[in-house]
């Protein structure tokens, strides 16, 4: 059930940076993403909402080549992720919801090490590294291994892993979790300079100011279907004045009130 | 086509930032080899104390005490008799030999002489043993005086000097010692010379088995840490994930032969610098087929439990079956299970080269069997090689 006109995205999907068309998936027998389709615009933030177990994360590891749809397929910057994820690798930066990082390491070992699997050489790593780093605004403890950060610092430094292949569509899952209030305000203007020097991007989260804030365009995802498709705006005026209700609100209204997984 | 080989680097790094990981790597071997030492390092030969009294004090008792302490393996204590008889009883010693006053006197008189062993209990075994070594020494020298008393008393009358008698039963004496009669040669029987080829060999094998089957299950925490997946997003295929897996469990496993192969020739002294290299040398051969049994386990398994004690069994089985611990002869079964077991080839070849038989030239039919495991063992496990959980 689409509660909201699609508007623009599926009219537009072949113009779109990323298009996902018909995107399933089953674990178990069990339809976890379930028809999906949609597309995000270039230097667009598109935001993926949905309760816990909504399929979000699944969706993004299909976009991100490393979980084959059942059915459907995607395209990145033309290249399709089924037969072509090698060139759809080389323009796709993931910050996984889980901490994906050798703790035992420092944030510079990691940050070189990933650079270095995205294909840049020894010095260029180097100094992607340091920009990145400081982008985040770790460069001091850049020497220090992740372990000893605090759980704040270590979501930074999964962040700043994701840049390292300078990507061209960044995909960001759930960034701002367990993160204090000026390091997500951080992470916020992260994204904003990211999309303002040309990136796309695709973000999940909880938080739903969150989103209102950011967001270009937002998906709400119930039970691997994709609910509805809208603006803020857009999808704030389906119920109300648009300055008077939530984003909140039209997620409960969406996504009713029962508990998930 | 160097991710691979990063792969393998940054693995390693991580192996030398785990301090824990490190200490154990190289404390482990360091105590197994000193354990190793202690129990076969000096040859296994006797070793005990003579507890004696000297109650006599002349030039023959003197002579005595010497030769049983230039005995090899003995050692002499030096007692008084109530300090004797005190440890005693007190079973601080259980046995002791005393010498009684005037022994030299009646032995220079031509007169038969006796020493007195005491002993608690049965005495020991070593206890035994040294008594026994003492007593043929005493019967050495009252032979010696006896001979002197009978060439003395044939030449009675005969205008010879007592010095020259002396000195020419003496001089006949020791030559009789050291070329006697009856020579004895001691020669080791059984088909190993020495037991630390054939120990440090299977040792080693086993430790690169530890090492190798440890560090491809750290693959499933990387895979349950998700670093597994975040790798397949970068440009690295998964072949190149494999092989790099394979060259960092390779690699972690060669740290671990240099570790061990440097301590073995240098507390134990086993070879020169050219066997160490041949042996290094072959060690890569071990680790390469070792690594891809570890890589077929961590596929197999689902939790890192699973191949934790996947590896500890693989192991411990192969160890065993392998003899490297018990000898399993050359026919029957368990000469034809050793046969299966990688560890084997390892040994032998190790052992070939370490005993100075053939070098690593020979190893070829050894070196083609683990060869041939490395690579059944890589292709099983690029099958069985998940990237997600
Ligand atoms: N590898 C898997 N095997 C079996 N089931 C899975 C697997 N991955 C995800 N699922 C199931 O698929 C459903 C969707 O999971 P997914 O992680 O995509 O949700 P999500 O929207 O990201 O949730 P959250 O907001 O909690 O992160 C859940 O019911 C989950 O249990
Ligand atoms: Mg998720």
């Amino acid at each position: 059930m689409v509660t909201n006109s699609p508007s623009t995205h599926l009219a537009h999907e072949d113009s779109g940076f990323l298009t996902a068309r018909g995107l399933s998936r089953s674990f178990d027998g069990a339809l976890v993403v379930d028809d999906v389709s949609f597309s995000i615009g270039r230097q667009e933030i598109f935001g993926l909402l949905g309760p816990n177990g909504a399929g979000k994360t699944t969706t993004i590891r299909m976009l991100s080549t490393v979980l084959a749809p059942d059915a459907g397929d995607v395209t990145i910057g033309g290249h399709s992720v089924l037969r072509e994820a090698d060139e759809v690798r080389k323009i796709i930066g993931v910050c996984p919801q889980e901490l994906a990082l050798y703790e035992e390491l420092s944030a510079r070992d990691n940050l070189v090490f990933f650079g270095r699997m995205a294909g840049l050489g020894r010095r260029e790593a180097k100094d992607a590294a340091a920009e990145n780093l400081g982008f985040v605004g770790l460069l001091d403890r850049a020497s220090d291994a992740v372990r000893k950060f605090s759980g704040g610092m270590k979501r930074r430094v999964n962040i700043a892993v994701a840049l390292m292949s300078r990507p061209q569509l960044l995909f960001l899952d759930e960034p701002t979790v367990g993160v204090d209030p000026q390091s997500r305000n951080h992470i916020f203007e992260t994204i904003l300079r990211l999309r303002d020097e040309g990136m796309t991007l695709l973000y999940t989260t909880h938080y739903m100011e969150e989103a209102d804030r950011l967001c270009d365009n937002i998906g709400v995802m119930d039970h691997g279907r994709l609910i509805a498709l809208d603006t803020p705006v857009g999808l704030k005026s389906a119920i109300g004045d648009p300055d008077e209700v939530t984003l909140e609100q039209v997620f409960l209204n969406l996504t009713g009130r029962s508990l998930r997984d | 086509m160097l991710r691979p080989l990063s792969i393998a680097w940054i693995e390693l790094k991580r192996f030398g930032a785990d301090r824990g990981a490190l200490a154990f790597g190289i404390a482990l071997p360091i105590a197994l080899f000193a354990l190793m030492y202690g129990a076969f390092g000096q040859g296994v030969s006797f070793s005990a104390t003579a507890n004696m009294v000297d109650l006599d004090g002349g030039p023959v008792a003197a002579e005595l005490i010497d030769r049983v302490s230039a005995f090899d393996g003995l050692e002499v204590e030096m007692l008084t008799e109530a300090g004797a008889d005190a440890a005693l009883d007190r079973s601080q010693i259980l046995t002791a030999v005393f010498i009684p006053a005037g022994f030299s006197d009646r032995l220079e008189a031509g007169e038969p002489a006796s020493v007195l062993f005491k002993r608690r209990g049965s005495g020991g075994d070593s206890g035994q043993v040294a008594s026994q070594i003492v007593q043929g020494l005493a019967q050495d020298i009252a032979a010696e005086f006896e001979i002197r008393e009978l060439v003395r008393s044939r030449l009675d009358g005969r205008d010879v000097p007592e010095a020259e008698i002396v000195a020419t039963v003496g001089a006949l004496m020791e030559q009789a010692g050291v070329a006697p009669a009856v020579a004895v040669e001691v020669r080791a029987v059984g088909e190993e010379q020495n037991v630390l080829d054939r120990l440090i060999p299977g040792v080693l094998t086993m430790f690169l088995m530890f090492a190798a089957t440890i560090s491809a299950a750290s693959i499933i925490t990387e895979r349950n840490a998700g670093t597994l997946e975040r790798l397949l997003t970068t440009r690295l295929s998964v072949n190149q994930l494999f092989v790099g897996k394979f060259l960092a469990s390779s690699g972690r496993a060669m740290v671990q032969a240099l570790i061990l192969l440097s301590l073995a020739f240098a507390v134990l002294r086993v070879g020169d610098a050219a066997t160490f290299a041949q042996v290094v040398a072959f060690s890569l051969l071990i680790s390469a087929a070792v690594s891809s049994l570890g890589l077929v386990v961590a596929g197999l398994a689902r939790t890192e439990d699973q191949a934790t004690w996947g590896s500890v069994f693989l192991t411990m089985t192969l160890t065993v079956f392998s003899g490297t611990f018990v000898s399993v002869g050359e026919t029957g079964v368990l000469a034809f299970l050793s046969k299966l077991t990688p560890n084997k080839y390892a040994i032998d070849a190790i052992g070939d080269i370490l005993a100075g038989s053939g070098g690593l030239v020979g190893q070829g039919p050894e070196a083609a069997i683990l060869g041939g495991i490395a690579v059944v063992g890589v292709l099983v496990a690029r099958v069985a090689f998940r990237t997600a959980q």
